[in-house]
C-alpha cells in the first residue's frame, strides 16, 4: 500500500536545532526533509489523523544541539514525543480530544528549565469540546492547558472558547499566549513557574476588522497582528498594567482611557497602537526577526514583505507565485522557510531573500467556479507508467508520480502569469490522459466579462522525449460553438480523441489520421476533426471508448448511444436512464458498460452490450468510476450523503466519513469489497498498473498484484492498494467501523452493510427496452431503433418510413 | 574533449531508480533526479571539509579523485525511501567514504582504508556489509550502517583493480589480470581464472552466483563458472569497443530447468549499450548482440557526443526481451528512458540537445514558445469542415447498424419490394456518361492522352486555354504569331475541339481568333495543301449546331415541369432548378451536350418518382 499526496503547508513546519532538518506535518505523519538537498530524511508516523502541530524541544545548551526530540499534536486526540533522528516515538499522550494547535511555553524558558529538571511542562492547546452534547452541537473549541508530564487535561482550566479552531500564537520566550478571536485578542502572561492552578492573567485588545495572524516581538512589548483587509496592528507596550502588576491587584488598571495612548481603542491595555497597510488582502503571515528590528508578512498576493518595526520602511521578495501561509525562522540565523498556498515550502537565505530550495508537494485542489455540470474532476490518471494530472491554480497541469510521491514536471497550459489576488477569468476545467500517456488533451473556458469574451478551448499536446514532458500539438477555439465540452476520452490505442459537448454534439478529432499509437516514424501532425455527431439535439453528457477501441459509446443525457468512430455510424441506442448520464465506462474484458447519473435520483447501472438492457442499477451517488483494464471489475466511489441517508449516524466520530468504494464484477449487483473513505467529494478512482511488481521481480517473497486500485480524495491525498488483497483493511483513510475497533476496518461483508446501506433500487431485471412507436417529426431517428420482434407491424412502419424518406431529402437540399 | 571516452566516468543509480549519481572525476558528483531530469543536487568538498575536521588543510574538490563509486541500499526490503540507501565511494588517496544523499551529508568516513587508491567497492545485501579493494591488494569488510572495520585480509600481493560479492554473500572475486575467488567466511581461495592480458576494470557476479562476467581493455567480456574446475571462460562475449560497464540479470525461463536464462548488458567505451541473451551457456556462446546506440548529428555535436553512460535491465517479460533503464546524452545534461530492448532488433535513440545550454526550466520555456510558433495547429469555430457528418440516410443507417452489431434484425427485404414498386430510382447504380461509354467502346477516339502533350505544349509557348483568358491577351498572342505556327495551332486547336477535352468556349475563341488574323494565310495553305482542315470545322460546327435546338426545347420544358412541382408539392420540395445550368450551356456554344442531357434525364426521372408518388 502506498500513500502520498499530503499536504506540506496545513500547518507551520519547524527547523531542528542544527537547522539541517525540516520537520512538516504531513497528513498523518510528520515528514522530516534535509534543508540541504531538499529530500525526505525520516518519516515520524503512527498518529491516526491529521497532525495539526509540531513543536522541537530547543537546545538550551550549544552542546544539546545534536538533540532531537520534537512533540506532536494531532486530531486524533494524541500528544506524542519523538525522537526524530531516530526516529522513533517515545511517549504518547492521549486526551481524547482533537487538538487543533499546540504550544508549550515551559520548553522555552529556558532559566526555569534549568533550575530544577523536575518541573511540569504543560501545554496549551486548542481543543473541540466534546463531553457534553451541548457543546459539541454549538462546535464549541477551547483553550485549554494540559499536563503533559502526567498526560492528563488541567481540570477546569478553560482559558477561552470560541466558534472556530485557533491558532494559539506564542512569543518566542514563551512569556505570552496569544489567540484572535474574531475582531478581538486574547492575551495571557504565562507565569515563569508554571503549574496546574496557576491562575494566567489576561488582556484583551479589540479592532474593527477580523484578524487573522498575529506575531509577538521577541524582546520588546510588542504585538503585531493582520486583519481580513490586509492592514497590520503594531500594538507598543501592551498590558504594561496588566502585567506588570503583582498578583490580587485586578482593580484599577482599567476605566482610564488615556490620552497620550494613540490608537488605541477603548480601555485596551497597550501604550500605542499604529497601522501599516500595503497588503491589498488578507494578512496570512507575520513573524519578527530573532533580533527584533524586522517584521515580516504576507498575504494572498505572494509577497513577503519586510518591515523595518522603527521605521516602517519595507522590502519585497516578490514573484513567490503562490499566495504565502506560514513562515519559520531557523535557528539557524542565515535561513529560514515560507510555505506557500501550491504545497510548496521555500527555503530562504534571509539577509539576501533568495530561495535556495523548494519542497514541492502534489498540488492543492483550488476553488474556482464551476463551470459545467459535469463529473470532470480535472484528475487523470495514466494507468501504466502510475502518473496522475492535476490542474494547478496556475493554469498549468501538474503531472505527479504516484509511485514516488514526487512532481514530475508542469506543463504550462494557459500562457499566463497567475496572480493570486487576480479575480479568475480562466478556468482548465478538464485534463485528460490518452491510456500510454503520450497524449494530454486539455480543456479551458474563459470566462465572459460583462456577458463578452466567453471562449471554450480545447489543447492538444504530445509527448516528446520522455514521460511528462508535453508540447501543444493543436489549439481548437469554440470546439463546440459556444457549448461547453462535457467529456474527453482518448482511443485506447489510436491517435484518435472525443469531445462531448453539452451543445448537442460530439466530435471525433484525429493526429495522423488515427494511426496506431505506436508508429514513432510519423511526425507528430495536428489534430483534426474526424467526425461529428448528434443524437436528437440532446446534450452529450458523457464518453467511453471500449477497451478495444471499436466501439464509442456517448451518452445523450439520458440514452447511450453506440457509435462506430471510424465510420460514424450510429449502432445502437441503448435505453433510458432517470436522470442525465455523467460518467461512462466499458468495463474490461466483459461486455459490460457502467454509466452513473447525478440529479435527484442519482443512479449507478451496468449495461449489458449483448442484449442492449440493464443489468443491473442502484439508486447511488457515484463521485468516479474507474474499469480494471485486464478483468469485469470496475469500482466506484460513491457518496454517503448524495445517496440518501444511508449512513447510521450513531456513531458520531464519523461524521467525516462521506464515501465508499465499492468494487463490483460487472456481472454481480453484490459488490465484492467495500472501503469507506474521507472528503469522496471531488475525489477520483482509477485502477494502476503495479510497477514495484516488475522491479523485484526474482527476489519477492510475495507475489505482487498486477493492478492496484487508485483512490485520491477531495485534497488530493491518494493511495494505492491492491483491491483483492487483505492489506487495504489497514487502510486508515478508511476506518470504517470506528477506532475502537480498527481490526475490523476495511472490508466489511456486504451482507451486513447491505442492510445498511439500503436505497438501492431493486435490481431491476430489465426486459429488453421497448421501442418507443409514437410519431415524431422526425420518425427515421426512432422508427427503428430497438430490437426487431418489438418492431411494430410492417404495415404500421411502412409509411412513416417513406414519409421519413420523403422529409430526409428536403432536409438534405435545403 | 572531441570524443566522449567514458572509462572514467563513475556513476550509479539509486536502489529505486529515481535518482542517478554520476562524477566526472572532479572530485564533484552530482545527483539527477531521473523522473524529473533534473540536477537535484551536487557535492564538492565533502571529503575535504571531513578532513578539514581531523585538522588538516583545506583542500577544495579537485583534489579529490573519485575512484569508484556505489549506490547500496541498507534495507533488506526494497522501500522506495531515499534515507536507506547510501553512495560509497572510495578515493584515490585510499579513503571510503559513504554519503548520506538525502540529508546531504557524509555518513561515515574510512581514512586510508587503502593506501594507494580503492579501486572497487561491492555490497552484498544478504550480509548486509560492503567490500572496498584497493591497490594494495587488501579486501575490506565495512558495517555500512557505521562504518565500522569489520574484517580484512590480503588477497594479492598485487593491486586489486577489480573485486566484486556474490549476491549471497558467501563469495568474493577479485581481479587483477587474473581472476581469484574467494570464501567470504574464512578467506580461503577457492579458484583461479587466467585469461585477461590485462587488468580487469569490470566484473560482476550474476544474480544467481553461479556465473562472472569480467571486462578489461580487450574487446571482449568474458563469462567464468563458479563452482566448477574449469579454469578457462565459458563464453566470450564481442564487442567493437571495450567494455566499461557490465550488468546481467537472469530470467526464468519455465519449470522443466532450474537453469535460469541469462542477460547480459555491456557498455563499450564509445558509449554503445550491447545486450546479449540465451536461455543457457551454449545460447549465450552463439547470441548476436543488441546495441543500443545514439544517433548524433557531427554537426551539431562539435564537442563531446552523447553517449550512453549507464543501463540497468529491469524486467525480462519474454526470453527475448528486456526492460532496459537508461542514462544517456551528454554529461552536463543526461537523459533517463526506460526502451523495451528485442533481441536481434537494435535500437537507435535520438539524443536531445534539451537544457544544455540553459538550466532546465529556462529551456523548457523557450523551447515553449518556439513550438507555439512553428508545429502548432490551431483550429477555429469552424473546425468541422473535413469532418464525416453521421451518415444521414435512414435506411443506410438501420441498414449498417444491423450489420455492425448484428443485434437487431429488421425485416429489411421485405421493405425494398415496396421501394421498387414505387419505381424508385436506384441511387446507387453509378451514372456513367454516353461519352465515356463511347469512349470504353471505342467508338469516339481515346486521344485524351495524346492531346494532353500537345496542350502542355501550348501552355509553354503561352496560349491559355482557360475559359476566362481575356479577349485581347488571345488577340495579342495570335498577332504576335508567325502565321505557319498560327495554322499548326489552329489544327492542333481543333482536334482538340473535336476530341472535347477542353471547354469548346475557350477553343472557339481562339479558333476565331486566328481565323480572324491568320485567315489569308489558312486559306492559301487550305488551296496548296490541300487539306480539310477548313470544312472539318465547318462539319463539326453544324453538327453541334443542329444539337443546340433540341437542347433549349428540352431546358424549356423541364422549367415548366420544375415550376408545376413547386406549385403543386405541399411541403415545397423542390429541386434545385436547372436554370443556371441551362443558362451555362447557352452561352457556352454547344459543348458537352450530351452530358448534360445525361444530368437532365436524371433529375426528370426522380423527380417523376415522386410527383407518382
Amino acid at each position: 500500500m502506498i500513500r502520498g499526496g499530503r499536504n506540506y503547508v496545513s500547518s507551520p513546519p519547524v527547523f531542528s536545532n542544527d537547522s539541517k532538518r525540516l520537520l512538516v506535518c504531513a497528513g498523518n505523519s510528520v515528514a522530516v526533509f534535509s534543508t540541504d538537498t531538499g529530500l525526505q530524511v525520516a518519516s515520524l508516523d503512527g498518529h491516526a489523523a491529521l497532525v495539526t502541530a509540531v513543536i522541537v524541544v530547543p537546545a538550551s545548551t550549544p552542546g544539546s544541539k545534536i538533540l532531537c526530540f520534537c512533540w506532536t499534536a494531532s486530531l486524533d486526540g494524541t500528544i506524542r514525543y519523538w525522537d526524530f533522528a531516530v526516529p522513533e516515538m517515545i511517549r504518547s499522550v492521549g486526551i481524547k480530544l482533537p487538538v487543533h494547535s499546540m504550544v508549550i511555553p515551559s520548553l522555552f524558558n529556558h532559566l526555569v528549565e534549568k533550575s530544577e529538571k523536575a518541573v511540569k511542562s504543560f501545554a496549551y492547546i486548542c481543543v473541540e469540546a466534546k463531553e457534553e452534547a451541548e457543546d459539541r452541537a454549538k462546535g464549541l473549541f477551547q483553550v485549554r492547558k494540559c499536563n503533559l508530564t502526567d498526560a492528563r487535561l488541567v481540570g477546569g482550566a478553560v482559558l477561552a472558547e470560541m466558534k472556530k479552531p485557533e491558532i494559539i500564537t506564542m512569543s518566542s520566550c514563551g512569556q505570552l499566549l496569544g489567540v484572535r478571536r474574531k475582531r478581538k485578542l486574547d492575551i495571557w502572561k504565562v507565569p515563569s513557574t508554571d503549574s496546574g492552578r496557576a491562575v494566567l492573567k489576561k488582556i484583551t485588545l479589540h479592532h474593527t476588522k477580523a484578524l487573522t495572524v498575529i506575531a509577538f516581538h521577541p524582546t520588546e512589548r510588542i504585538l503585531a497582528a493582520g486583519d481580513a483587509t490586509g492592514r497590520i496592528m503594531i500594538w507598543r507596550g501592551f498590558g504594561n498594567k496588566t502585567f506588570a502588576m503583582a498578583n490580587g491587584h485586578v482593580n484599577g488598571s482599567s476605566m482610564i482611557t488615556d490620552e497620550e495612548n494613540p490608537g488605541v481603542r477603548g480601555s485596551d491595555d497597550a501604550e500605542s497602537c499604529t497601522t501599516w497597510h500595503w497588503h491589498p488582502a488578507q494578512v496570512n503571515l507575520l513573524s519578527f526577526s530573532s533580533d527584533g528590528a524586522y517584521l515580516l508578512s504576507g498575504g494572498k498576493e505572494g509577497v513577503l514583505v519586510v518591515w523595518q518595526v522603527d521605521t516602517g520602511k519595507k522590502k519585497f521578495l516578490p514573484r513567490i507565485g503562490s499566495p504565502l501561509l506560514h513562515f519559520t525562522d531557523s535557528p539557524d540565523p542565515s535561513f529560514s522557510s515560507i510555505s506557500c498556498a501550491d504545497n510548496q515550502i521555500h527555503l530562504v537565505r534571509r539577509p539576501s531573500m533568495e530561495i535556495l530550495k523548494s519542497i514541492s508537494g502534489i498540488k492543492l485542489p483550488y476553488s474556482h467556479p464551476e463551470i459545467s455540470k459535469g463529473m470532470s474532476s480535472g484528475v487523470s490518471f495514466d494507468q501504466n507508467a502510475g502518473l496522475v494530472a492535476l490542474r494547478t491554480e496556475s493554469y498549468a497541469v501538474q503531472l505527479y508520480s504516484l509511485f514516488d510521491d514526487r512532481g514530475i514536471s508542469e506543463v504550462q497550459v494557459y500562457e499566463r502569469n497567475h496572480q493570486p489576488v487576480d479575480e479568475v477569468t480562466i478556468v482548465v476545467t478538464s485534463v485528460v490522459l490518452s491510456l500510454d500517456g503520450s497524449m494530454l488533451c486539455t480543456s479551458e473556458v474563459k470566462l465572459p466579462e460583462d456577458g463578452l469574451g466567453h471562449l471554450v478551448c480545447l489543447k492538444f499536446w504530445f509527448s516528446k522525449s520522455k514521460a511528462g514532458d508535453f508540447s501543444l500539438s493543436t489549439i481548437v477555439y469554440e470546439p463546440h460553438r459556444d457549448a461547453g465540452i462535457s467529456a474527453i476520452v482518448f482511443h485506447p490505442n489510436r491517435r484518435m480523441a472525443v469531445s462531448s459537448s453539452f451543445g448537442g454534439d460530439f466530435k471525433i478529432w484525429t493526429s495522423n489520421s488515427g494511426a496506431p499509437m505506436k508508429e514513432e516514424s510519423q511526425p507528430n501532425s495536428g489534430w483534426i476533426c474526424h467526425a461529428v455527431g448528434s443524437y436528437k439535439k440532446k446534450p452529450m453528457t458523457a464518453a467511453a471508448f471500449s477497451p478495444d477501441g471499436s466501439v464509442l459509446a456517448v451518452a445523450a443525457e439520458t440514452v447511450i448511444t453506440l457509435w462506430d468512430p471510424d465510420k460514424n455510424l450510429l449502432v445502437a441506442v441503448i435505453g433510458e436512464a432517470i436522470t442525465p448520464i455523467v460518467a461512462l465506462s466499458f468495463v474490461g474484458n466483459s461486455d459490460h458498460l457502467v454509466s452513473a447519473s447525478w440529479g435527484s435520483k442519482p443512479q449507478l447501472a451496468v449495461w449489458s452490450l449483448l442484449n442492449l438492457s440493464t443489468c443491473w442499477s442502484y439508486r447511488l451517488h457515484v463521485e468516479a468510476i474507474a474499469s480494471s483494464p485486464d478483468s469485469s471489475s470496475f469500482a466506484a466511489l460513491v457518496l454517503i450523503s448524495e445517496s440518501g441517508g444511508v449512513y447510521d449516524p450513531n456513531e458520531k466520530s464519523h461524521k467525516t466519513v462521506d464515501g465508499l468504494i465499492l468494487l463490483f464484477n460487472s456481472a454481480e449487483p453484490n459488490p465484492v469489497a467495500v472501503w469507506s473513505v474521507k472528503k469522496a467529494k471531488g475525489g477520483a478512482l482509477a485502477f494502476i498498473r503495479n510497477q514495484s511488481s516488475d522491479e523485484e521481480s526474482s527476489s519477492d517473497q510475495q507475489q505482487a498484484a498486477q493492478t492496484l486500485l487508485a483512490y485520491m480524495n477531495a485534497d488530493h491525498e491518494y493511495v494505492l492498494f491492491d483491491p483483492h488483497g487483505t492489506e487495504a483493511e489497514e487502510l486508515s483513510v478508511t476506518r470504517w467501523k470506528s477506532q475502537s475497533s480498527p481490526e475490523e476496518s476495511g472490508q466489511v461483508g456486504y451482507a451486513s452493510l447491505y442492510g445498511e446501506l439500503l436505497p438501492p433500487i431493486p435490481s431491476r431485471k430489465h426486459t429488453p427496452w421497448s421501442v418507443p412507436s409514437f410519431p415524431t417529426e422526425r420518425p427515421w431517428e426512432t422508427i427503428f431503433s430497438g430490437p426487431s420482434h418489438n418492431l411494430p407491424p410492417l404495415t404500421l412502419l411502412c409509411g412513416p418510413f417513406l414519409e421519413a424518406l420523403f422529409e430526409k431529402r428536403t432536409a438534405v437540399e435545403e | 574533449m572531441v570524443s566522449t571516452n567514458i572509462r572514467d566516468l563513475l556513476t550509479a543509480f539509486s536502489p529505486s531508480l529515481d535518482y542517478f549519481a554520476i562524477s566526472s572525476g572532479d572530485g564533484r558528483v552530482k545527483i539527477w533526479d531521473t523522473l524529473k531530469g533534473q540536477v537535484q543536487t551536487e557535492f564538492a568538498d565533502i571529503a575535504s571539509t571531513d578532513v578539514s575536521l581531523l585538522s588538516k588543510a583545506e583542500r577544495g574538490h579537485l583534489s579529490v579523485d573519485y575512484t569508484c563509486m556505489k549506490w547500496i541500499s541498507l534495507d533488506r526490503k526494497k522501500k522506495r525511501k531515499l534515507g536507506s540507501s547510501l553512495l560509497v565511494l572510495g578515493t584515490g588517496s585510499g579513503d571510503v567514504l559513504a554519503l548520506d544523499v538525502a540529508a546531504g551529508q557524509p555518513k561515515w568516513i574510512v581514512s586510508d582504508c587503502h593506501p594507494g587508491g580503492a579501486t572497487s567497492i561491492s555490497f552484498s545485501a544478504s550480509e548486509s556489509s560492503v567490500y572496498t579493494a584497493g591497490a594494495d591488494g587488501m579486501v575490506c569488510k565495512i558495517d555500512p550502517q557505521t562504518g565500522n572495520l569489520l574484517g580484512k585480509f590480503k588477497a594479492s600481493s598485487k593491486a586489486i583493480s577489480s573485486m566484486c560479492v556474490s549476491p549471497d554473500g558467501k563469495i568474493l572475486a577479485t581481479a587483477a589480470s587474473q581472476l581469484k575467488t574467494f570464501n567470504c567466511s574464512d578467506h580461503r581461495k577457492i579458484q583461479k581464472f587466467s585469461g585477461h592480458p590485462g587488468s580487469v576494470r569490470c566484473m560482476i557476479f550474476t544474480d544467481d552466483g553461479k556465473y562472472i562476467l569480467s571486462a578489461s581493455g580487450e574487446r571482449y567480456v568474458a563469462l567464468w563458472r563458479t563452482g566448477s574446475g574449469k579454469k578457462q571462460s565459458v563464453c566470450v562475449f564481442a564487442m567493437e569497443h571495450p567494455a566499461v560497464y557490465l550488468h546481467a540479470k537472469c530470467f526464468e525461463k519455465g519449470e522443466a530447468d532450474d537453469n535460469d536464462g541469462l542477460y547480459v548488458l555491456a557498455i563499450s567505451e564509445t558509449g554503445i549499450c550491447y545486450t546479449w541473451c540465451g536461455q543457457n551457456v551454449e545460447e549465450l556462446r552463439t547470441a548476436k548482440p543488441t546495441k543500443v546506440s545514439l544517433s548524433y548529428d557531427d554537426k551539431k555535436h562539435r564537442g563531446a557526443h552523447p553517449a550512453i553512460f549507464a543501463a540497468q535491465l529491469q524486467v525480462i517479460p519474454k526470453p527475448t526481451s528486456a526492460n532496459v533503464y537508461l542514462a544517456y546524452g551528454l554529461l552536463v545534461k543526461p537523459s533517463f528512458q526506460k526502451v523495451l530492448v528485442e533481441a536481434g532488433n537494435d535500437v537507435e535513440l535520438s539524443s536531445f540537445q534539451d537544457g544544455v545550454l540553459f538550466p532546465a526550466s529556462q529551456s523548457i520555456k523557450s523551447k515553449k514558445g518556439m513550438d507555439r510558433v512553428s508545429t502548432v495547429t490551431a483550429l477555429d469555430r469552424a473546425n468541422v469542415e473535413d469532418a464525416l457528418l453521421p451518415v444521414p440516410k435512414v435506411s443506410d443507417v438501420h441498414y449498417v447498424q444491423m450489420e455492425a452489431s448484428e443485434l437487431l434484425h429488421f425485416p429489411f427485404h421485405l421493405l425494398k419490394p415496396f421501394a421498387y414498386a414505387d419505381d424508385m430510382v436506384d441511387v446507387e447504380t453509378p451514372t456513367t456518361s454516353m461519352e465515356t461509354r463511347l469512349r470504353q467502346l471505342r467508338i469516339l477516339p481515346n486521344d485524351g492522352d495524346i492531346i494532353k502533350p500537345v496542350i502542355e505544349s501550348l501552355t509553354s509557348k503561352g496560349i491559355q486555354l482557360e475559359d476566362n483568358f481575356p479577349q485581347k491577351k488571345i488577340r495579342a498572342s495570335v498577332l504576335s504569331m508567325e502565321p505557319s505556327n498560327g495554322y499548326k495551332l489552329l489544327e492542333t486547336l481543333v482536334s482538340i475541339w473535336q476530341s472535347r477535352s477542353h471547354s469548346g468556349k475557350s477553343v472557339l475563341a481562339w479558333i476565331s481568333w486566328i481565323l480572324v488574323i491568320h485567315g489569308h494565310y489558312i486559306v492559301a495553305q487550305e488551296k496548296s495543301e490541300k487539306t480539310q482542315l477548313l470544312s472539318t470545322l465547318l462539319k463539326t460546327t453544324k453538327s453541334r449546331e443542329v444539337a443546340v435546338q433540341p437542347l433549349l426545347q428540352l431546358s424549356g420544358r423541364l422549367q415548366l415541369v420544375t415550376a408545376q412541382f413547386d406549385k403543386d408539392s405541399l411541403k415545397n420540395n423542390h429541386v434545385a432548378s436547372p436554370d443556371d445550368q441551362v443558362e451555362d450551356e447557352d452561352d457556352d456554344d454547344d459543348e458537352d451536350v450530351d452530358e448534360r442531357i445525361y444530368g437532365q434525364e436524371d433529375d426528370g426521372s426522380d423527380l417523376s418518382s415522386d410527383d407518382e408518388k
